[in-house]
């Protein structure tokens, strides 16, 4: 398991060791993701419902025979248009050893970001709380929310862990 | 130069445990009255391997336990030492110990240094019993075992070349000095004072020690192969030895120095008059029963077949057969120089060479304990024809199976859309497709499959154990042990088969006197069997004891406030035995009567998915049956359909379908729904509420009711169509998502969609509280 590179405050040589992000939309907004965390790059297929989940679970789909949970962002954050077009968009991500969809309504880019251009995020209130948010980055005048996904999909709000749903 | 030996603890550890489960299965099939030498060798090999890989690992402890229980095991199979129960009592329970002491290095429990204390100082002490009398009932042995039979000093041969290394550091002359410590020691030939003691020596030890005691130092100094010891026997047993000897010259020591042989089989076609305690000890090579042998004559022949150990197999037979002056040149040590041509003729050779195919698997077990490298010539040995895989690659492979299983269906399912547009070529290529992976399903799943005995062979212990505890006869009898069963259910099965076997022992079978008096044989049966049916297999554990008292179960309920009554059927009855804390045993003791036991046995069997039936006749014995599915991986399953839904109902839990109509459904408190089905109100489960979907299906008319029974509680679910019967491969959805309330997993149809598999307890236990709640 790679460590996570985030979370301190200090700077260091670290600081300038660029990692890579991949960048999705969700509505008007920009996120950017460690690539590392990100197995693959599919398109949205009708999954089969969970009975009694929460509403952006959507289901679970059958990877390559092995059964993945789906979450829609966009209705757990509740932005962008809920719609699921051919060009919907999964991200497969693999984490904690655990194997998780999530629809985003594009993906982007990939981006290299140094630790020092990752601004600290001023505090605001909303359906994304901060402590999932490692940063915002700027590049092109486009800002980016950069997020920590682990925590967030691993996080009990998210209930696709039995340990953290209890 | 150091070599990272923690890579090879794990097969260390597997190999131990093997050679002590052999070494236990054989200790229990012992008939200790006259045991059979042929498992008496086998047992002290096991030990032998343990000892032998503990000290090349550095397992001390180990390595010197076992050594302890190898000296004892070596003077009973040498006769030294009759055997007795209690020895073989020790042996069990000092394998016990090295069992614990292998589970102990690899990071599991603790062993007890003063268990370890007791049990060597019992071997030491058992060991240490004065030479029982020779058992005269060992056919054959006789003239051995007389002449093995003796007091005071022993004589050894000894000879050896010593390596360059140890020769000229102060090996030797430790050596010597370590000899001369144990008893009286002769120099008979040494090499000449300017070959730095490189060279063949030959000693000539009188002592009262065995040579355990020194052939380790002797192996320290020489390389294998390249020393050995020879016991001369005691000056009066020498005629008859050599009238022995004159009855067929140079036979037996082929025999032994060869040791590939289990001597039993190459015995009679060599020369049947042959003790079989002399053939005994191939496995070292020692010579040691030589004592039967005289003197110069045994050396003699003996020595001269020795090349035969360092050499391998069939060359120096070929070359001394063929030329016999030119073998001892070829054998390089310039061992044997002050020795005569070995008489070895042709006819000895070749039994010996054609023997040879048919023990391969003896023959391989002795060359590991031979370390004769040029013994690699041997046949393909049993060893080869296996190999250890981890169960994670094996279950990999089945994975990648089951999603060729799918896309192939996909392939068909696309095919079949296509219809008339489809290349006939294509239709044919997707149909032979379909057979081959359906055979290689098949086959990768028997991977998995192991056969019963890995179970049972445990239970003979058990058996031995507790009815020696109770003070009960017991004879235990296992069928179908070559039965095959999915590797995780072979894991799940042993406990509940454990408890079961318990119980028929402890409740089932009566004291020796009881069954007398109840004109029974006083040895109790316990019969053990294992097989299929249908697909299904089978394991029954059946005892011919005072069988269950049906009075005393129903009384035991009552009192318990269980509902029961006088009308229930036996097998009801029978059944309350199950129940949590249930116990009709008048006082608890160790083994069992604490009411827990029974209910974990039925609860770990349905969670295999299988279920128990206990038959059972007062006065003349129970039978309990257990059925289990083929393996856990694959459901036979019921594909229901719920709105756009499908769901799959596992198919041993359903036990009807019907379509219901008006006014069959009936409220309880206008909560619950109740359905009158062959006279019993079942609650029933509306799947698309519990599950709020959207159901196409508007009224209880338009759809059917699927009657489930899970272990006992009925239901009635409400589903809006049956749509087929499947296997289905199941998956875990808690992999990467979490456990959902009424379902039990997953599976993935012929189409590539995710199906849900209902959990049918969870959905009728939900649908009985609600009943009580409404009621």
């Amino acid at each position: 398991m790679e460590a996570m590179t985030h979370g301190g405050g200090a700077a260091g040589e670290d600081d300038l060791v660029p990692s890579e992000y991949l960048t999705f939309t969700l509505g008007s907004e920009e996120y950017a993701i460690d690539i590392l965390k990100v197995q693959e790059i599919r398109g949205y297929e009708q999954p089969t419902l969970i009975a009694n989940a929460p509403a952006f679970i959507k289901g679970v789909i059958n990877l390559r025979g092995i059964i993945v949970p789906i979450v829609d962002l966009r209705i757990k954050f509740n932005l962008g248009k809920i719609e699921y077009t051919p060009f919907t968009v999964v991200i497969i991500l693999n984490i904690a050893g655990r194997v998780i969809g999530a629809v985003v309504d594009s993906v982007s880019d990939v981006f290299s970001l140094t630790r020092s251009q990752i601004r600290q995020a001023p505090d605001f209130s909303g359906t994304f709380d901060t402590k999932y948010i490692l940063g915002l980055a700027t590049i092109d005048s486009r800002m980016m929310i950069v997020t920590d996904i682990e925590r967030l999909m691993t996080s009990a709000d998210m209930a696709l862990i039995d340990s953290a749903s209890e | 130069m150091t070599i990272d030996m923690s890579q090879f603890y794990q097969v260390f550890f597997e190999e131990s445990a093997e050679h002590l489960a052999t070494m236990e299965g054989l200790l229990l099939e012992l008939d200790i009255e006259n045991p059979d030498s042929e498992q008496l060798n086998a047992i002290f090999r096991a030990a032998h391997s343990i000892k032998g890989s503990a000290g090349t690992f550095g397992f001390t402890d180990l390595a010197e336990t076992t050594h302890i229980l190898e000296n004892l095991l070596d003077r009973i199979r040498k006769q030294e030492l009759g055997l007795r129960a209690d020895m073989v009592d020790a042996f069990l329970e000092s394998g016990d110990l090295l069992r614990e002491m292998l589970e102990a290095h690899q990071g599991r429990g603790e062993v007890d240094p003063a268990v370890v204390a007791s049990i060597c100082a019992r071997l030491r002490q058992l060991s240490a019993d004065k030479p029982a009398a020779p058992q005269s009932a060992m056919v054959q042995a006789s003239v051995a075992t007389e002449q093995e039979k003796r007091g005071g000093a022993r004589a050894f041969d000894i000879q050896f070349v010593p390596t360059e290394v140890s020769a000229k550091g102060d090996g030797i002359s430790h050596l010597l000095e370590a000899l001369r410590g144990l008893g009286t020691l002769e120099i008979l030939s040494q090499p000449a004072s300017d070959m730095n003691n490189v060279g063949y020596w030959q000693l000539r030890l009188r002592t009262e020690a065995g040579q355990d005691d020194f052939a380790d130092q002797i192996d320290f100094i020489a390389e294998n192969g390249a020393w050995r010891v020879v016991e001369e026997s005691v000056l009066d047993d020498q005629d008859g030895a050599f009238g022995f000897f004159g009855d067929s010259p140079g036979v037996p020591d082929e025999n032994q120095s060869y040791g590939f042989f289990e001597p039993l089989d190459s015995g009679p076609s060599l020369a049947p008059s042959i003790p079989v305690a002399v053939a005994e000890d191939d496995s070292y090579g020692f010579f040691d029963p030589l004592p039967s042998a005289g003197g110069g004559l045994a050396v003699v022949d003996a020595a001269g077949t020795e090349d035969g150990d360092g050499y391998g197999f069939f060359t120096p037979l070929v070359g001394q057969v063929a030329t016999p002056p030119l073998a001892e040149e070829g054998d390089g040590f310039g061992f044997f120089e002050p020795l005569p041509p070995v008489p070895v003729s042709t006819s000895p050779a070749s039994p010996v060479a054609a023997e040879n195919p048919v023990a391969p698997k003896s023959a391989e077990k002795k060359t590991e304990e031979f370390h004769a490298r040029p013994a690699k010539v041997a046949p393909a040995s049993a060893g080869d024809s296996s190999i250890r895989v981890s169960v994670e690659k094996v279950d990999q492979l089945i994975n990648l199976v089951g999603e060729l299983v799918i896309t192939q269906a996909m392939l068909l399912q696309t095919a079949a859309q296509m219809q008339e547009n489809a290349p006939e070529r294509l239709v044919n290529g997707l149909a032979q497709l379909e057979r081959n992976t359906r055979d290689l399903q098949e086959s990768v799943m028997s991977i998995r499959m192991m056969q019963i005995s890995f179970v049972f062979s445990r239970f003979p212990r058990v058996v031995r154990d507790l009815s020696a505890k109770l003070g009960k006869q017991v004879e235990l009898k296992t069928s179908g042990e070559t039965t095959e069963l999915d590797k995780g259910l072979i894991e799940r099965i042993a406990d509940p088969l454990t408890h079961l076997i318990r119980n028929s022992l402890d409740h089932g079978i009566e004291l020796p006197e009881t069954r007398i008096a109840a004109g029974k044989s006083p040895v109790g049966t316990i019969t053990l069997k294992a097989y299929h049916q249908g697909g299904n297999i089978v394991i029954e554990v059946g005892d011919d004891g005072a069988g269950l008292p049906r009075n005393k179960i129903l009384a035991k309920a009552r009192e318990r406030g269980l509902p029961v009554s006088d009308q229930m059927t036996d097998q009801e009855v029978f059944l309350l035995i199950f129940e949590a804390g249930f116990s009709t045993a008048d006082q608890v003791t160790d083994v069992s009567g604490r009411g827990v036991g029974m209910d974990v046995v039925r609860r770990n069997i349905q969670s295999m998915g299988g279920r128990v039936e206990i038959e059972s006749m007062l006065g003349v014995g129970t039978r309990m049956t257990v059925r289990l599915p083929l393996t856990l991986a694959i459901l036979d399953g019921m594909s229901i359909s719920v709105g756009d839904q499908t769901y799959i109902l596992p198919l041993s839990y359903v036990v009807e379908s019907f379509q219901p109509q008006t006014g069959d459904i009936k409220t309880l408190s206008n909560q619950a729904r109740v359905i009158q089905v062959r006279g019993e109100y079942l609650p029933v489960v509306v799947l698309h509420e519990l599950f709020n979907i959207k159901s196409c299906s508007s009224n209880f008319t338009q759809g059917i009711m699927v009657v489930v029974d899970a272990d006992g509680i009925k239901a009635a679910l409400f589903v809006d169509a049956l749509v087929g019967q499947h296997q289905v491969v199941i998956k875990s959805l808690e992999a990467n998502y979490r456990r959902v309330q009424g379902i039990s997993g997953a599976t993935i149809m012929g189409d590539g969609h995710v199906a849900l598999i209902l959990d049918v307890s969870a959905i009728a236990g939900m649908a009985k509280t609600s009943l009580q709640k409404a009621g």
